[in-house]
């Protein structure tokens, strides 16, 4: 008699055990993707702002006479330079995005322009990283949400207690850039 | 009109209907191998020691040269990243991979004057997107973007796993059947077998086997078509942009190139829309859902 409530008592711990594991490592597992999705954001931000010194670089000679632009990208890129959390490099982004969306719109104008090679080029990589930073905070919203649905129903909500986890913050993206992966290509 | 369905819930539901098409593959094997177990010796059990080595074989040699042998049969090249249209190319894969959240599937062009596209490889680790010069050429971004989004779609679904396995389950079934229906031929079969076995039994059993690879067949192709919707909605909720897609169909339903599809029909199913045919009809010997459909549902996303 004394040796089955023993029994039962093992299996269980053991069952209960097996549960805390599953839930701990999926909680672990997901805050490592969202810690990687942000990773991919930086890290094509970066690249984003190495491109423009270029961009500048090979526009400077055509647009002399759109010197307002040239200035909004600049700063664009020097607030992105600056900004310390997620949300303000998202911020300045958007405003990196809207700049250079007006200054190649301008470069509609200028033929010669539109046929350097070099520019092309340019316009197709920042086309892509821009592209891609969209995607990437797509990627990290879906991330944060499947976590935050897993600490905020039960039985997560309990174990993301007992590890002191909290919900957490999506990236708020403005409803005037929310096209923005749609862009001219 | 029908109401408009999350794309969650196509996801979902779709992923359900695959789990028992896949058993049903799976019990369909089973029995044949037992079948022709008692055709051949009236014993079960020495047909586990023959028959299922060697259909077992026959699945893992396929499995594992599959990758390769798939982009051979479509006379395959790696995506040259100093032609601007290959490259943007890349640029549409790298985008949809990151928000895929999959690692980088490696890039292949066929040289086609159809607009089409096939993902292969035999997890998401090692997938492979192939897409055809007509497709870069007819497509503008956006399109091509929800093509991407597609063959991403099959990779982060398991469907170009599954997709091989099923092929590789039809063929050593097919060649099972074979087998036992060359030694039925020169009277092998049912040698080893005592008298009294029953006749009725041994029919059936006969039967299965002859009516089993029409079964495993008919079987993957269902497969086939909702891995499509699958891999549709899959792409739509990727991209957000149902509409990219949509487009990209139209344009492969009213694109007619005067040349003949080049390549192998076992791989047809691979492909974004079935390259041997061009007939708008929805037939159980169709690898892929009717396109009008696929558009149809895509616009009421």
């Amino acid at each position: 008699m004394l040796l089955w409530i023993g029994i039962i008592i093992i299996i269980l711990v053991i069952f209960f055990l097996l549960i805390f594991f599953g839930y701990y490592n999926r909680i672990i597992r997901l805050e490592n993707r969202i810690d990687n999705s942000w990773a991919q954001i930086d890290v094509q931000l970066k690249r984003r702002a190495d491109l423009i010194p270029n961009l500048m670089e090979t526009v400077k000679g055509y647009m002399k006479h759109e010197r307002e632009t040239l200035e909004s990208v600049t700063n664009a890129r020097a607030a992105l330079m600056k900004a310390k959390t997620p949300q303000e490099n998202i911020d300045a982004d958007n405003m990196l995005t809207g700049a250079l969306k007006s200054l190649f719109a301008v470069a509609e104008n200028y033929p010669d322009l539109k046929a350097n090679q070099n520019f092309l080029n340019l316009q197709d990589e920042l086309t892509n990283t821009e592209n891609k930073i969209a995607y990437s905070r797509q990627h990290f919203n879906d991330s944060v949400l499947v976590f935050n649905n897993l600490v905020e129903t039960i039985p997560g909500k309990w174990f993301a207690g007992f590890m002191n986890k909290k919900t957490k913050e999506m990236l708020q993206i403005p409803d005037a850039s929310r096209e923005v992966p749609k862009v001219k290509f | 009109m029908q109401e408009k369905v999350l794309v969650e819930d196509h996801i979902r539901r779709n992923k359900r209907q695959t789990i028992y098409v896949c058993g049903l593959m799976a019990l369909l094997f089973i029995v044949v191998v037992f079948s022709i177990g008692y055709i051949f010796f009236g014993n079960i059990l020495i047909s586990l020691i023959f028959a299922l080595p060697i259909a077992l074989g026959y699945i893992a040699i396929t499995y594992s040269i599959s990758v390769s042998a798939v982009l051979s049969a479509a006379k395959a090249r790696p995506a040259n990243p100093l032609l601007r249209e290959e490259k943007l190319l890349i640029h549409r894969v790298e985008e949809m991979s990151i928000a895929a959240g999959l690692p980088m599937p490696k890039v292949y062009v066929q040289d086609s004057e159809y607009i089409n596209a096939f993902a292969t490889g035999r997890d998401p680790k090692e997938g492979v997107i192939c897409v055809t010069t007509g497709a870069l050429k007819k497509l503008n971004q956006e399109e091509l973007e929800g093509v991407i989004a597609h063959e991403m779609s099959h990779i982060k679904n398991y469907d170009i796993r599954l997709a091989t396995i099923t092929i590789a389950v039809v063929g050593a079934i097919a060649l099972m059947s074979e087998i036992l229906f060359y030694s039925m031929f020169w009277g092998g079969a049912g040698r080893g077998r005592k008298g009294e076995g029953n006749l009725i039994l041994l029919a059936l059993a006969i039967l299965f086997v002859i009516l089993a690879p029409i079964f495993a067949r008919l079987t993957y192709l269902a497969i086939s078509r909702r891995r499509e919707y699958l891999a549709d909605s899959t792409g739509a909720y990727l991209t957000r942009n149902p509409g990219g897609l949509a487009k990209a169909l139209e344009k492969i339903r009213d694109d007619h190139p005067t040349v003949k599809p080049k390549g192998s029909k076992t791989v047809a199913p691979l492909y974004i829309s079935n390259p041997f045919k061009k007939v708008d009809a929805s037939s159980l010997s169709s690898t892929h859902p009717p396109i009008n459909e696929r558009i149809r549902r895509l616009r009421s996303m």
